[in-house]
Parts: structure tokens; sequence; C-alpha cells
């Protein structure tokens, strides 16, 4: 039986700006089942990487957390403080991030910099965190380990920069690992190496992953489901099968209309019109119906998030009545 | 490494050869020096020429250069025309106090900028940061000979805590070392604060919040040792300078240092002292910058001394 490990509830973050809340991440709703890998997509500037901020409480200085909850097991982060943060960062939640090459602090060895978060979370010697931190960079298949753990992070390529930050990140067992865009900044073939190391360490220590990303070919790789993001906002969410064989809103079958397709020829790859609208410039009502080769007079009016009956939620007038139109493709 | 070291050294002979030359030629242009010898009356011709055969001023110039040169090898500047003392020994004398200064005023300087400068990069646009900000602004902008008579007007005068003039003690260090080190402050704290403001917009300063740590470890440890090296270099550069051109707080404090000796000597014509003395803080300058190169590479791994440093 599944369960949930983390559960966001109606969060809304943003910026206070003249005297208003100018929401960047609009109410959203969803759950992280335990050992699965949850895909968060969506275009740039459509608040997926606040969203994954929010869940560490790293929120950058003038974007606040408005609304709505984020649970944990038994805790609620909306109430807190940045001691709570600092038992939950690295312990139960990690993160990696996009930049492989500027993430790691230039000026301490590897093993100073995996030990670092041992010793901050765990009571144990240094001795022991060295140790750890060894036996790390071996599950992260790191070549000569030892050598390595003495080394600073500029003798050392991106992909191995990557591996690294995994290592820091998973030295402290967390639940939960958020990986932002983490191949994004690499070759394809260490891409591919990465998100399989990522797949296997998930295995071995039985956590859950929300995978950031914007492309539609790590998800199809890695990702149990899918939360499709449009502007601040969750308009589709589906499982992996379901999102790519049957896509519901118009703005996922845009985004699988704009991959390339290998038994098809075509001159052009197909784009979506325009471009994701600025946070406090809002379209009133269903906020793709500017892009949407579909909006009709109904989507004035905000669309309620629904379920249609192979199990996706979808954010989208044409879904009411419950009857899904499969024909819309 | 090592190969560095002496590569740098000889770049050091290069640029002692280049200043002696400036130095000897333009010394000759501030005026005859036994025409300011003769404290009373009219000298006889006579008198004057034998003092200028005494002082070796009769001689062609290139041959005095020659031997002001040859001189310098062994490491011989030749006596002072004044008092007859080698000009060897009055610098040595007036080193240490120097040298005592340089570093209180840099002590000084440090204990106030560095957490000036990080509290107001950390703080960024808040109240902390106005005041940090007004703070550097006063301490770049006070005149250093004002701010001395102030804290000899207010601690040795009013309250007679601390003496006001000479170097006899750690005491007498104090106040000069306050005047120095405020000037200096101004100007460092802006340069931490703007290193600081750059380094902790960096990633790696996101991961390392993400791993839990406080907030000062990150500020601390991620943040101000990667913010150190542009500090360094400033520091080194002017702890070089401090070392000759102290002249007015010497002035202020009565400051038996090296500073004051080439102001005197520059007066007096006095060319052995201005030549040896000038010599003597271009030497220590090159120093002091190789010094500052070297540690480099202990700051920041990715540098190594000698391999294409930037």
């Amino acid at each position: 039986m599944v369960s949930k490990i983390m559960e966001v509830k109606n969060l809304q973050v943003g910026i206070n700006h003249d005297n208003r809340d100018v929401a960047i991440v609009n109410g959203i709703s969803f759950h992280l089942n335990k050992g699965e890998t949850l895909g968060i997509v969506g275009e740039s500037g459509c608040g997926k990487s606040m969203t994954s901020l929010s869940l560490m409480g790293l929120l950058p200085p003038g974007v606040r957390w408005q609304d709505g909850d984020i649970q944990v097991d038994k805790l609620q982060f909306k109430n807190f403080k940045n001691k709570d943060w600092r038992k939950v960062r690295g312990k139960k939640i990690s993160m990696i991030f996009q930049e492989p090459m500027s993430s790691l602090n230039p000026v301490y060895t590897v093993g100073d910099q995996i030990m670092e978060m041992v010793l901050n979370h765990e009571n144990v010697s240094k001795k022991l965190a060295r140790v750890r931190a060894l036996e790390m960079l071996h599950l992260v298949g790191i070549p000569r380990p030892n050598q390595v753990l003495d080394e600073y992070p500029h003798q050392l390529s991106g992909g191995m920069r990557q591996r690294i930050m995994i290592a820091i990140a998973l030295s402290c067992n967390p639940e939960i690992l958020i990986a932002d865009e983490p191949t994004t900044a690499l070759d394809v073939t260490i891409q591919a190496q990465i998100l399989e190391l990522m797949k296997k360490i998930q295995n071995q220590l039985h956590m859950s992953i929300v995978l950031i990303t914007h492309d539609l070919g790590v998800v199809a790789e890695m990702c149990d489901r899918v939360v499709v993001m449009y502007a601040g906002e969750i308009v589709e969410v589906a499982q992996i099968v379901n999102l790519f064989d049957s896509p519901k809103h118009p703005y996922t079958q845009g985004l699988l209309k704009s991959l390339p397709d290998i038994n098809v020829q075509k001159e052009y790859l197909s784009s979506i019109p325009g471009v994701v609208p600025a946070p406090g410039n809002m379209p009133i009502g269903c906020r793709f119906a500017p892009r949407c080769p579909m909006a009709h007079e109904r989507c004035k009016e905000a669309p309620p998030l629904l379920t249609t009956s192979d199990g996706s939620e979808v954010q989208c007038w044409l879904y009411d009545d419950g009857a899904e139109k499969e024909e819309i493709r | 490494m090592l190969a560095y070291v002496i590569r740098r050294l000889l770049h050091t002979i290069l640029v002692v050869f280049v200043i002696s030359l400036i130095i000897f030629f333009s010394v000759r242009l501030t005026g005859d020096p036994v025409s300011v010898m003769f404290s009373a009356g009219e000298p006889s011709k006579e008198a004057i020429a034998e003092l200028r055969s005494n002082l070796g001023l009769d001689k062609p110039l290139a041959i005095q250069y020659g031997i002001f040169l040859k001189g310098l090898l062994t490491l011989d500047f030749g006596e002072s025309f004044r008092s007859g003392m080698p000009v060897g020994t009055l610098i040595f004398e007036r080193l240490w106090a120097t040298i005592a200064l340089a570093l209180g005023g840099i002590f000084v300087a440090i204990l106030i900028a560095f957490p000036v400068g990080i509290l107001s990069a950390v703080k960024r646009g808040t109240g902390v940061d106005f005041f940090g900000r007004i703070f550097s602004l006063i301490g770049i902008s006070f005149p250093n000979f004002w701010l001395g008579i102030m804290l000899i007007l207010v601690f040795s005068v009013q309250l007679q805590w601390l003496p006001s003039s000479g170097f006899e003690s750690i005491k007498h260090l104090i106040l000069p070392s306050i005047t120095l080190g405020m000037i200096l402050s101004g100007i460092l704290a802006r340069l931490v604060r703007s290193s600081m403001l750059e380094v902790l917009n960096q990633q790696y300063i996101s991961t390392a919040k993400s791993k839990g740590i406080s907030e000062w470890s990150v500020i601390i440890k991620h943040g101000f040792r990667n913010a150190l090296l542009p500090t360094v270099t400033f520091l080194g550069m002017q702890f070089g300078s401090l070392l000759g051109g102290t002249v007015i707080v010497e002035q202020v404090f009565s400051w038996p240092g090296i500073g004051r000796l080439i102001i005197d000597a520059i007066n007096q014509r006095d060319y052995p002292v201005i030549q040896g003395g000038v010599i003597f803080l271009a030497i220590i300058m090159v120093v002091v910058n190789l010094l500052v190169d070297l540690s480099y590479s202990l700051i920041d791994p990715r540098i190594k001394a000698g391999r294409g440093s930037q």
C-alpha cells in the first residue's frame, strides 16, 4: 500500500510589491508517495524552482511564504523557525542543484564538505564522519575515492561534482531528495549516468525523489507521476503512462507536441505560441487561455482541478462533466 | 614553487636598479646640499669646495652613481651628510617603529572593518547596512591629522590615559594605530562588503544552507573564507605603502619612523639618506607583494603559485 510521505496544501509563495501580495506560486497542492519519483515540469518561470525551494525553507530574500502548509510525517513547515528548518535540511530532506560546477565550495576538500553534513546532523567523531564520507563516495561510484576525499572540487569534472553533490545530499540518509534540474548542465552521456545513479540509490535507500525539470525525456526515464505547472499553478497531475499516452491539458499537449518524434519527419518543431505571463500580470480566469488553441467563453472563469476517468487531475473546463474527450487531441 | 620565488626575487633586482636610477637623479634636482649646510654667515669659496670634495659631490655624476651602485651591491647605503652616521644604521633604528605602526594600523582596521563589512553585506538594505556604509564614508573622508589631534586631545590631554608622542612602549602605539586604522577601515569595510555580497550570491552558499548548518557557519566558513582573497591583496598593498606613507601620522605623534626620516632628509638635501630610504622601502614593497602572492595559494586551492595565477 502506498503511503504519503509529504503533502503540500494550498502553498502560496510570492513577493510583496507595492503593499500587495504577488504570488509566484499560487496555491498549489500535491503529495509525494513513499519511494516514488515525482516529476515537476513546466517552462522557465512557471514557479517550479520556487516550489522546490519552499520545500527546504530556502526562499530567496524578498520572497515570502504567503499561505498554505507543507507536511512531512508529523511536521508542519508553516510555522517553522530557522532552528526547525535546520533540523530538516539535509536530515529529512536534501537537495541537489542545477550547476554542479558552482555548487561545491572551491576552498574546501570534497571530504570536508561531506563530513560537514554528517557532523552537523549526527553525533559522531571526525574519524567516523570520514569513514562515512568514504562510503558515500563508493556509493555514488567515484573512482579512487581515497584520493578524491582530499581533493578540491576544481580537480573534478562536472559529472563527478554532481556525484559528490549527491553524496553530500544523501550522507545523512534523508527520506526525500529534491533534485532541481540535476542534469541540465551536463553532457548527454553524463546525464544518463547521473540519472541511472539516482535510480540505483533510490532503490537501495528507499527514498522519495522530487525531480524538477523541463526535460520531458528525463521525466519519461525517471518519474512515476508528474505534476505539470504553468504560471504558478498546477494544470495537470498524471501517472507517467497517462501523461505520455493521453495528455489532458492543452498545455501538456503542447509541451509533448514540441518534442521531436523519431518516426515523423518534420522541418520545424511545433511550439506553444506566446510566453508565460509575469507574476502580477496574470490573465483573469484560466491562465493558459491566451495561449490556448482551445480557449472558449468559459475560460474567462478559473477552472477547478478535475479528476478524469483514468485518474489524471486536470485544471481545464474541457474535462467538466467528468466525460473524457479523447478526440480533443 | 621555489623556482617561482627565485624568479620573483630576480625581478626585484631589476626593480631596485630602475628605482636607483630614478631616485639618484631626481634627488639631485632638489638643489645643492652644500648651500643648506652652513648655518651662519657667508662661507668662503674654499670651505665650500672642501665640503664638496669631502662629500664626493665634486666627482662627475656618472662616477657618483657608480659609487652609489657599488655600495648597494654590498648593502652599504653610504653615510648621512648631516650626522655622518651610516644610512643603514639610521634606517634600521627606525624600522621597528615603522613596522609596529603599520601592523598596528592594519590590526585596528581589520578589527573594525571585518565585522562592519560582513554585517553590512549580510543585512544588506537594512539599517545595519546603512550605518555600516555611513561609517565607511566617514572613515574614508576623515583627514587623519585631524583625527590624530582629536584623539590626543581626548585621551592624552583630557583623560591622560595614553601618551601622545614618541615610541617607548606598547601604550604609545595605541593612538597612532587607531588614527591609521580608522582611515584604512573605511576603505576596507567597503571592500569586505562588496566581496561578501558577491560570494553570498554563489550557488555553494545555497548548498551550505541546504545542509542545515547554522547561519553564521554559512556566512563565515563558506562566505567569508571565499571573500578573503581581494581583502588580502588590498591589505598587502596597504602594508607596503604604510611603511613609507604614514608621514602625517608620524608628524602628529612624533613617531620615530622611516617616513619622517626621509622627509627630514629631503628638507636637508641629505642625498644618501633619501636614496637609501627609498631603495629600502622599494625592496620591502616588492617582498611584501611576493608574500601576498604566495599567500593566495593558501587561501584558494585553485591558485598554484607560479602556474599562471590570476
